[in-house]
């Protein structure tokens, strides 16, 4: 047995709690769980059902754990893991499973596959056989919570760039984007970008409220290598800023597996170090709708919008009413995609494929029912609340020529604003209709 | 007959040790602590696992499927039937003719509805692209139990044969895929305690 | 003028795609050789790097230009 195989095996055991034994021993094989995945939607083919690929890791389990199997491995397909084996289970899951739990909701038993696709990809990132690109953004933003003195005046600056454009569009003198604010109430964690500041920051300054940035980035790559070890130190970063600037709660950004994490994962990452709230910026976004903190216009999106649940936000995160509920305010035409919510489908880009280049045209393929879902809909702007799905949303409707737009709810929040000027970038989306303007700041 | 009836006993509690044993080695491993702040309730959650989302619309997957579903539904409360049956079988020559009757229809039904899945297995290619040895011969086990079962009600020669078949039958439940039967409680409180938590399922404002 | 064997444009591009198409680039240059990418994302300023700090290859320039695109300059070490 060679070391790689002995690393994967090790961390399988080590991985071999009761969630996942029961993943491992419950499925009957009865394929009901075919159609619920996207790749099988766009593919139908028996290597598309998730209970095909989860057998794949049970006929490792059973040669390592089952009697019977070890006396009749072919009985029960049980099967000694070897290096062919292991890179054809990497590829599984990091390729053809997102991790979006459809399957586990249409299962009659609830087997947890994307459990199971979690446990094979922690066995290929402890044997040094996951992707590479996800070991090196994970790594890097370890780096950069280290030392963070090597990038932080340059992002210092960046920010006090975008300030002046905060102003600009605003046309508030005072608005800011304050960065390590002490005692501040919110947190806010955007991701590596402008267009995940700027436009928070424009509702920030109209609500008024005690907010700081972070000045780190909320997507957490271990988390996709399912290597908790590195996705605790990525995690970190913002735990102990949190707790440095003694903020009441982290907002995290448009951000499914950000959010998904974060809110569900890291407090017992972290059990006792963890005593703020965890919530989407969405969250935020409907509080301050609700409570007048901000103004928005419902009749400034007259075109038709449609929204994606993201998987990590609705079905595994249960935002599900809280995005409709900003959407509904300010757009006019909204209309949902059929099915939606907790059996909405995944576009295919979750669990990080979208990083992954060698990976892309499976992808694509794989986005096709959620293209068709978008063409049903007749909508023109099609909104997600997670970079990752925006991505593949952007690829899909290049690639499927749907001729939509992709945004992100805070985008169309800012822009039901009416702010006195557009967001750079988004110029062309504003109907400029003098008094109508700035009605937000008032 | 005797004989036959202690051997049957012995299948039962082979199984039974069988299944324990397996649940004493998967309670026995780590159940990871969700301290997570709670938004919906976990214990709402695996009510529902085990109620409304069993419910043939609840899932796409069941609706889509609804015949097949309503088959394995008809199958598995055959295999239930046939258990209970087997535990009252030394008093089925007691039993009022219409009881008899409706113990023998139920079994037959569902050794037809275990038939049909048995041939689904065969004829289906997905299915047949997933089965294992171990699925077809879990369910042509337990079918021809179940038909053996319902000859055994009604003609008391087949008494014996219906005992060992048993015994192996009920031997069987823990060694392979008849074991999800153990799992299935499991799964279904894990699914429930993680969506209830999350308040996915059952969603407050849809009321599913 | 850089003597770059490799000129990216990630203009428009979002982070991490910046970095993901760097780390796919450097492959198709030698060691000791040097790419140059022009990026528009602001994130690259602290993603690039801590790239080149994690993978060991080296960081020659990194600057905002007047027109606010960002161009850095990396060489392959590794």
């Amino acid at each position: 047995m060679t070391e790689t195989i002995q690393l994967a095996l090790k961390t399988l055991e080590a991985q071999l709690n009761q969630p996942l034994e029961t993943a491992l021993e419950a499925c009957a094989r009865c394929g009901l769980c075919a159609e619920a995945c996207h790749y099988y939607r766009a593919e139908p083919k028996v290597e598309h059902i998730p209970a095909f690929r989860a057998e794949q890791l049970r006929s490792v389990y059973r040669y390592e754990h089952d009697f019977l199997s070890r006396l009749f491995p072919v009985w029960t397909g049980a099967k000694k893991l070897d290096e062919p084996m292991l890179a054809n289970l990497t590829e599984i899951a990091f390729s053809q499973c997102t991790l979006c739990r459809r399957c586990t909701v249409n299962c009659p038993l609830g087997v947890d596959t994307p459990l199971m696709m979690r446990a094979i990809r922690a066995m290929a990132t402890a044997s040094g056989t996951a992707p590479e690109i996800l070991v090196m953004l994970a790594d890097a933003a370890i780096e950069k919570g280290k030392d963070p003195s090597f990038y932080k005046e340059m992002f210092l600056e960046q920010i006090k760039e975008m300030e002046e454009q905060l102003r600009d569009v605003t046309g508030d003198e005072n608005a800011t984007i304050p960065v390590e604010k002490q005692g501040a109430k919110i947190l806010y964690v955007p991701l590596a970008g402008a267009h995940t500041i700027l436009p928070p920051a424009v509702v920030f300054n109209a609500a008024k409220e005690d907010w700081t940035l972070s000045i780190f980035e909320a997507s957490n790559y271990g988390v996709f290598l399912a290597d908790v070890n590195r996705a605790k130190q990525v995690a970190k970063r913002i735990v102990d800023e949190a707790n440095r600037l003694g903020v009441k709660e982290i907002v995290i950004a448009e951000c499914g597996h950000a959010y998904a994490s974060y809110r569900w994962d890291v407090p017992n990452w972290f059990a006792g170090q963890f005593d703020f709230k965890v919530r989407s910026l969405i969250e935020v976004l409907g509080d301050y709708i609700r409570e007048g903190k901000i103004k928005v216009d419902p009749t400034a999106i007259p075109e038709g919008v449609t929204y994606h649940d993201s998987c990590n936000l609705a079905r595994n995160g249960g935002l599900i009413e809280e995005p409709r509920y900003v959407l509904k305010n300010v757009a006019q035409d909204f209309r949902e995609m059929t099915p939606n919510k907790d059996e909405a489908i995944c576009c295919g880009g979750g669990g990080g494929l979208v990083a992954l280049a060698e990976y892309a045209e499976r992808r694509i393929a794989a986005g096709k029912p959620k293209a068709d879902q978008i063409k049903q809909t007749g909508a023109k702007v099609v909104v997600a609340a997670c970079e990752n799905c925006r991505l593949q949303i952007g690829d899909i409707n290049e690639h499927y020529n749907l001729n939509v737009k992709t945004t992100a709810i805070t985008d169309l929040v800012v822009r039901a604003m009416r702010l006195p000027k557009p967001l750079p970038g988004h110029e062309a989306e504003y109907l400029f209709e003098g008094e109508g303007a700035a009605i937000a700041r008032e | 007959m005797l004989t036959f009836q202690l051997l049957a006993l012995a299948g039962l509690l082979a199984g039974l040790y069988g299944i324990y044993i397996r649940y004493i080695e998967t309670k026995r491993r780590a159940l990871p602590a969700d301290n997570s702040p709670l938004k919906g309730n976990p214990s709402h959650g695996i009510a529902y696992a085990f109620t409304k989302g069993m419910m043939p619309w609840a899932k796409e997957s069941t609706r889509l499927h609804m015949i097949a579903y309503l088959r394995g539904i008809g199958f598995h409360i055959g295999i239930f039937t046939s258990i209970g049956a087997l535990l009252i079988s030394p008093f089925w020559r007691n039993l009022p003719p219409l009881l008899s009757s409706t113990l023998i229809w139920a079994l037959t039904i569902g050794a037809l509805l275990g038939a049909a899945g048995g041939l689904m297995r065969i004829i289906e290619h997905n299915l047949r692209g997933l089965s294992l040895p171990d699925d077809y011969f879990a369910v042509w086990l337990v079918t021809v139990w179940m038909a053996v079962s319902a000859v055994a009600v009604w003609n008391e020669a087949w008494m014996p044969a219906y005992y060992v078949l048993s015994a192996i039958t009920l031997a069987y439940i823990p060694l392979g895929k008849i074991r999800h039967c153990l799992y299935f409680f499991f799964s279904r409180t894990f699914f429930g305690k993680f969506f209830g938590r999350r308040a996915v399922f059952p969603h407050p404002e849809s009321m599913k | 003028m850089s003597e770059a064997k490799l000129f990216l444009d990630f203009k428009g591009l979002l982070c991490p795609m910046p970095v993901v198409k760097l780390a796919q680039a450097i492959k198709q240059i030698q060691i000791g050789e040097m790419l140059e990418a022009v990026a528009t994302d602001p994130g690259v300023m602290a993603d690039i790097p801590a790239w080149t700090r994690t993978t060991g290859n080296e960081l020659v320039t990194l600057e905002k230009r007047e027109d606010k695109t960002i161009r850095f300059v990396v060489k392959r070490a590794k």
